[in-house]
């Protein structure tokens, strides 16, 4: 699958199922792609349990170790967009419209062990596919939580919430990213440490059939940029890979939009360096030229900052 | 790249099922498949968990205490069997038998006995009780006329070491471990004291009954000396140079003893007998030993009469009251018989053995005054004996029983003495008196260490310690730690230095650093401490293999050439002519079973002798025999069997494929390390194998993959840092409930496993987890060993631990039957509880899971107010509430914790016992210290957001960047080559191995990473995580073992404003215990002042510490108070002025003691 256009960004999908995606970003400046992996690993709004409530807990584990281990435990978040973050939502502690709310009561009867499992954790309010638990082995088990012996039991209530991978990594919907460019290293960005020969030494990149192979005769070219970046987008399950790029580019967006939007606001004290703004020099005074006098009106510390 | 995917989840599928047995349905076990060839030179280390599997890694512990609860004590019984009344010569009671935990009725020939112990040892640990058994015995007495045997008496209880042959847990299997709360794998060799704990250390002495030489150069002395130790007492016996002519000493005679005397006095009266004996026929010996002639002929001794003479009258004579005055003459005899070298006995005044010592340490003398190179070496490990738990046991037991005995004895004559009794005397009644004295004598020592021994004047601290818990590896390392008699603020090299003789039975590198280094040493992993075996059969034996008794052995062949001298245990027995083939004929022996294997026996060309040892304490190990033609005994179709279950360790010593060498007998052979060097023509009278050379190390350092590529102190280091470590405990751990018990959230089995780390079961109880590494700079932050930490590594559960610490309330009764009791919670008026109540109960303990944060009580404990009161003024008979006061047990500490679990049991004494154990859960933060398994320690400097931290082109990001700073100067290449090896594991879905001396090859490493797509280096292309540039440098990059240790900033972070002040000086109080201040040194202050900053000064040293306001009258220069001087009875002159409180307090004392300190005030400007 191609999406071309002239001359902007394009994508070349290589390879994709359920939680991966393989693909090549083209003519996108290296900030870019790059800006585009971090948003992903780290930006991305997805579910995951917050707040664990214990009304019982007999087994082995600690609560901290039941609740830790229950807020990595990744849940459906295709519908993310439908609920609010609780900070910016007017319940008083969290709601229907900030969190979705989950029960695990458990108790083992049985001689042998049991397992608790991710399955085991029942929805409240389950007419949507928002929060369920992301399942993937044959045996529909989901993640394993904890195990109990006979009449150990566990009576749990948890609230996920909306986050993001910034505050903890249990709200990433990313295992790991893989990030490549100029496989051939044509623009020499990095040395190749070697004994004899480097390029016995190193194994080529499998990306290496993408791209020319460099030409000995020509000259370095210094100014040339890379060009074509190989992503290999793994899911923790959470989102499809599709949406987590969908989504991070929103959310990249959303972010330059703030920076722009703060940058353009009228009213807000010297945006321009003309008016007595800020410069990197710090503010210049009204209506004089910036250079030279950027440090102030002559006196030590006269610059005045409030 | 597939590879690569496909790999990690075959190990992530192998995390989820962890059955134990899982190891047994895998297609191969321990690297190898059931129907592979097998190899001697490989699989020879087989015999290395054999042997562990009878022995165990603290057998040394279990064999002593066994054998002194099984032999010794039956010995020490015998040795004071009687006890007979002064008043009545009739009486008389007697020891017959001695039993500890069973009663006579129980033993029956085919069933177990069953073990006789107060309570489960777990139950002990929790109810601070003993763990002891009760010790019967079988006495006969008289009671009037009769005699009476009565069975089963219970003299006392003894302290039971666990899983010794009387423990419960001697011989049970995993799941009866379980069902009493045990965890298998404790290696077990210690005692539980009143609920701690307590291991008694293996103590390195200087070999008794032996003669040492040692010479001192410089003052042109030699010396023999031994120490002589029997049961009644200790002494020490010297024959020494002075002026080139040879004085036997001794402490209990006042004045050295011309050697000539000495032996006249022993009766070898003849010059010419002495001088056969001592010299033989070499001239050297004769010239340098003919001047001591003189010196008795001076002093006119020549019949032994005049020499006993000479002797008693210079013994010192510490008779105690009522013995007998005896003549110059019998004290002379006395002291020959008794005193000088008193290990040998005599026995109807035959003193010629005595003499033939005492001839044999002369001449061992003048062997060194003619060639000083015939010393012996303190150091060397052959002379040391290791005193075991089970002595220093009997020891203390002995002491107790003979105080017991005496106690008892005086008990009877003072009920004997009265003239009419009413009813007849039965002994029976008043023994049970005493019987509290035994035990609580035993715990006493235990419990404080201290074994002190009137008998031997022995007066030793510090002998037990507390069993450290800290981790798994702690605990067992403390159970094969050896600690050593010498002083450890002398600055002496010898005995820290490491010794030759120590390869193969004392770990190379596990020692502490600092003051006890090379002191405090350990065990390395297959060795075995002996126990004593029985003298007379040996010697029987010799007499047998053609060895000449000693005593009809002419003097004048005695010391001829080619004559060897037989010794056991030190002692001269006999003579050979054919040492070679009598040690030869000794081995077969010894090799077939006939003997006891830990018997050693060897030549010593240079004194022509053969020693045979049969004592206890000297540290031997297994080697395999090589025959005459060069060919390890050990066969293929041995170890098969091995393998197949069908033979154990012992089948190999039984088979003579396998025996026990030690350090001394070591010394006589010629030991293969590899069976490769069986091979070598140039080599062909090697006569053992080593069984695998990476037992030079011990369980501690065993941990430590590839330790052979590491600079040796940084293998010394990682032994310490590796107690340190915070991993899994037991598999009890979550029942247990210690002062501090530090857990890790999830444990992981190192990548690079050593075969030491599956023979101590490492793997099951691991401490660290596997890290992916960077090895960069990155942020700066990571500067002089700092760490940086990936943040949602952190997130995911990385370094993440437990800590929980014990708390302890008791609720007392006290004599005038009140008693503390619990209050419950106190309410507001909405009927919520009060704020720190709020996690309390109703019965008024913490509940479990509840949240306590600083300040808020988890035991409300009330105490009567009248407790001193005595009953019998008592007022009101019924305990109001108003006569309770609260004292309740609250939570101090910044972060909150949790209440984990509540105990309430009752102790010894009838008193209520509540342990409430609180639970804190730490994710790692900035500060915290971790360490790889290669001496590398640092703190975490920086904590980063995945997305910022450098990545492959896989996605993988590290989880610690290490500093590359700290390679260079550590040169710790095995860490490097643990990466390699751990990055192939990693793709290859296989554990790698780092054995000492072995483990993984590292081409194969590196050939398993370039198939995989790697380069073989173990270098990875980084892109930058913050442009997504790649990093021009390629960066080391894999996983590493890294440990946690026990040293977290939230257990040190402390800063004060204000706070409390000690009473006396009003200074701030020091320490972060006492919330206390920082102190501003002398040196700090020295920089100040140079500084010129005195108004900081002022303000550091007085105006925020202890100002305090004085009245000083200017006029007499006293302090007054309130404005007015008291000396002048005036306020004209008094002024106000402001001093430090200390300074105010230095003036008063100084007046209490009649000096006047005065103040002239004057202006400053």
């Amino acid at each position: 699958m191609e999406i071309d256009s002239d001359n902007g960004a394009a994508i070349t999908i290589r390879d994709a199922d359920k939680d991966h995606v393989d693909l090549v970003l083209k003519n996108v400046d290296l900030s870019v792609a790059n800006s585009i992996r971090r948003t992903m690993l780290a930006e991305v709004p997805t579910l995951a349990i917050d707040l664990v409530e214990i009304d019982v807990n007999t087994s082995v584990l600690a609560d901290e170790f039941i609740s830790h281990r229950l807020g990595l435990i990744p849940l459906d978040s295709t519908d993310i967009d439908e609920l609010s973050y609780s900070r910016d939502c007017t319940c008083d502690q969290y709601c229907d419209k900030c969190s979705v709310k989950y029960e695990l009561m458990v108790k083992c009867n049985s001689d042998s062990t049991s397992n608790v499992y991710a399955r085991d954790l029942s929805k409240f309010n389950n007419n949507k596919i928002l929060g369920d638990p992301i399942i993937k082995d044959k045996d529909g088990h989901g993640p394993l939580i904890c195990k109990l012996r006979k009449h150990q039991e566990l009576r749990i209530t948890c609230i996920a919430k909306k986050g993001i991978a910034k505050e903890h990594a249990k709200w990433s919907p990313c295992a790991a990213i893989g990030f490549e460019y100029d496989p051939w290293n044509k623009l020499k960005h990095t040395d190749y440490w070697y004994e004899v020969d480097a390029d016995k030494e190193w194994p080529k990149s499998a990306n290496c059939d993408w791209e020319e192979p460099p030409d000995p005769e020509l000259p370095f070219d210094y100014e040339s940029k890379p060009n074509n970046f190989y992503f290999d987008i793994e899911t923790s399950g959470s989102l499809t890979p599709d949406n987590v790029f969908m989504k991070a580019i929103e959310a990249l967006q959303l972010k330059v939009a703030g920076i722009a939007v703060e940058l353009n606001k009228e009213g807000v004290e010297g945006n321009d360096a003309s008016n007595g703004g800020f410069t990197t020099y710090g503010k210049t005074p009204g209506n004089q030229s910036p250079v030279g006098d950027s440090y102030g009106s002559g006196s030590f510390g006269a610059s005045s900052w409030s | 790249m597939v590879n690569k995917r496909k790999a990690s989840q075959i190990t992530r599928e192998g995390m989820v099922t962890d059955e134990a047995f899982q190891p047994l349905l895998q297609e191969t076990y321990k690297g190898k498949k059931l129907t592979d060839q097998i190899n001697t030179a490989e699989d020879k280390w087989n015999l290395l968990p054999a042997f562990l599997k009878v022995k165990g890694l603290v057998k040394q512990h279990l064999d002593s205490f066994n054998y002194f609860v099984d032999t010794d004590l039956k010995k020490i019984i015998k040795a004071n069997e009687l006890v007979l009344s002064d008043v009545d010569p009739e009486f008389y009671l007697k020891y017959l038998d001695i039993r500890v935990g069973h009663k006579s009725s129980n033993v029956q020939s085919n069933k177990p006995v069953p073990k006789e112990v107060n309570l489960v040892p777990h139950h002990c640990r929790l109810r601070d009780l003993t763990y002891s058994a009760p010790i019967y015995v079988d006495v006969e007495y008289t009671r009037g006329r009769k005699i009476i045997v009565h069975r089963d008496l219970e003299i006392g209880r003894m302290p039971i070491m666990l899983r010794s042959n009387k423990c419960l847990l001697d011989g049970i299997d995993d799941k009866q471990m379980a069902s009493y709360d045990e965890c298998p794998l404790d290696p077990g060799g210690y005692f539980i004291v009143n609920g701690t704990e307590k291991v008694i250390l293996v103590q390195e002495q200087l070999s008794k009954n032996r003669i040492i030489v040692e010479a001192d150069e410089k003052k042109n002395i030699v010396q023999a000396s031994v120490t002589s130790s029997t049961h009644e007492r200790k002494s020490k016996t010297y024959v020494i140079t002075k002026n080139e002519k040879i004085y036997l000493k001794h402490n209990s005679i006042s004045e050295d003893i011309p050697i000539v005397i000495i032996l006249k006095a022993a009766g070898i009266i003849s010059d010419l007998e002495i001088l056969q004996l001592v010299c033989g026929d070499d001239s050297n010996y004769q010239d340098l030993f003919a001047i001591n002639f003189e010196e008795a002929a001076k002093l006119e001794i020549f019949t032994q009469q005049q020499a006993l003479h000479y002797v008693g009258k210079r013994v010192k004579t510490i008779r105690r009251a009522g013995a007998p005055k005896l003549s110059q003459l019998q004290e002379g005899i006395e002291a020959i018989a008794t005193t000088i070298i008193a290990h040998i006995t005599v026995a109807d005044l035959q003193f010629r053995e005595k003499a033939l010592y005492i001839a044999m340490m002369t001449r061992r003398v003048l062997m060194t005054m003619h060639n000083p190179k015939m010393v012996d070496d303190r150091d060397y490990v052959g002379n040391k004996r290791l005193e075991l738990a089970g002595q220093l046991m009997s020891l203390l037991f002995e002491d107790l029983f003979k105080k017991f005995n005496s106690d008892f004895k005086a008990n009877i004559d003072k009920i004997l003495k009265k003239p009419s009794r009413v009813s007849e005397f039965d002994a029976l009644l008043s023994i049970n008196i005493h019987s509290n004295n035994i035990t609580m004598g035993m715990n006493r020592a235990i419990s404080t260490g201290n074994w002190s021994l009137k008998r031997f004047k022995m007066e030793r601290a510090g002998v037990t310690h507390v069993l450290s818990r800290l981790s798994y590896i702690s605990a067992l390392g403390m159970m094969t730690r050896i600690s050593s008699q010498f002083e450890k603020s002398r600055k002496v090299s010898g005995p820290r230095a490491l010794q030759p003789s120590q390869f193969g039975m004392l770990c190379t590198s596990d020692t502490p650093e600092g003051e006890a280094c090379g002191l405090v040493k350990n065990l390395a992993l297959m060795t075995h401490i002996t126990t004593d075996d029985e003298e007379d059969p040996i010697r029987k034996l010799c007499f047998v293999l053609g060895c000449e008794d000693i005593l009809e052995v002419d003097s004048a062949t005695l010391h001829s050439k080619g004559n060897f001298g037989i010794y056991l245990n030190g002692t001269l027995i006999g003579t050979t002519r054919f040492p070679a083939k009598f040690v030869s004929d000794f081995r077969n022996l010894r090799r077939t079973g006939k003997v006891s294997a830990f018997i050693s026996i060897y030549t010593n060309t240079h004194q022509a002798a053969v020693h045979i040892a049969t004592d206890g304490g000297r540290i031997c190990r297994p080697l395999i025999i090589v025959d005459k033609d060069n060919k390890s005994k050990v066969k293929a179709k041995h170890l098969a069997k091995l393998m197949q279950g069908n033979w154990a360790f012992d089948d190999f010593l039984q088979h003579g494929l396998v025996e026990y060498l030690d350090v001394n007998e070591e010394n006589d052979s010629l030991i293969a390390i590899y069976e490769k060097d069986l091979i070598d023509p140039s080599k062909t009278n090697i006569t053992h194998l080593e069984i695998e050379p990476f037992t030079v190390l011990g369980a501690v350092a065993g941990l430590i993959p590839y330790p052979h590529h590491n600079q040796s102190p940084r293998n010394t280091y990682q032994c310490a840092m590796g107690k340190q470590a915070i991993g899994a405990i037991a598999y009890n751990q979550f029942r247990r409930i210690d002062t501090l018990l530090y857990l890790m959230v999830y444990p992981q089995q190192p990548m690079v496993k050593t075969k030491t780390i599956e023979l101590i079961d490492y793997d099951k109880l691991p401490a660290g987890q596997n890290a992916t590494v960077a090895v960069m700079s990155y942020s700066g932050y990571d500067i002089e060993d700092a760490l940086v930490l990936n943040k949602a590594s952190i997130d995911r559960g990385f370094g993440r631990c437990q800590v929980l610490r014990k708390n302890t309330v008791t609720l007392k009764r006290y004599p005038n039957h009140s008693k503390d009791v619990l209050s419950g919670i106190r309410v507001d008026d909405n009927d919520h509880p009060i704020p720190p109540h709020a996690s309390l109960g109703i019965d008024g303990l913490g509940e479990v899971g509840t949240k306590l944060v600083n300040g808020q009580v988890y035991v409300n404990k009330s105490v009567p107010v009248n407790a001193g009161e005595s009953v019998l003024n008592k007022t009101e008979p019924n305990q109001s509430t108003e006569s309770m006061r609260e004292t309740p047990a609250y939570y101090k500490g910044a972060e909150p914790a949790y209440v984990d679990q509540v105990m309430m049991s009752v102790s010894d004494n009838d008193q209520a016992l509540i342990k409430v154990l609180l639970r804190q859960t730490r994710r790692p933060e900035l500060g915290d210290k971790f360490s790889s398994r290669h001496g590398q320690k640092g703190v975490c400097g920086i904590i980063v957001q995945q997305e910022d931290l450098p990545f492959n082109d896989d996605g993988i990001s590290p989880d610690i960047i290490m500093n590359p700073h700290g390679f260079p100067s550590r040169m710790t290449v095995g860490k490097m080559i643990e990466l390699i090896s751990g990055k192939a594991g990693v793709l290859n879905g296989s554990l790698e191995y780092g054995t000492c001396f072995g483990g993984s090859d590292l081409e194969e490493m590196s050939e398993v990473l370039v198939k995989n797509g790697f380069n073989y280096s173990g270098k990875d292309m980084l892109y930058s995580g913050i442009t997504g540039e790649c990093l021009q440098a390629y960066i080391f990059f894999g996983p590493i073992y890294y440990q946690k240790l026990k040293h977290m900033v939230l257990d040190k972070m402390h800063a004060r404003a204000r706070g409390p002040r000690a009473v006396l000086t009003r200074q701030p109080t020091e320490g972060r215990s006492r919330d206390g201040g920082l102190r501003l040194g002398e040196m700090e202050r020295d920089c100040v002042i140079a500084y010129g900053a005195s108004q900081l000064l002022l303000e550091r040293l007085m105006i925020s510490s202890d100002a305090f306001e004085v009245d000083i009258c200017n006029k007499c220069g006293l302090m007054g108070y309130n404005t007015w001087c008291t000396t002048c009875n005036s306020s004209e002159n008094v002024i106000k002025m402001t001093i430090p409180y200390a300074a105010k307090l230095l003036f008063q004392e100084l007046i209490s003691m009649n000096i006047a300190p005065r103040l002239k005030l004057g202006d400053v400007f």
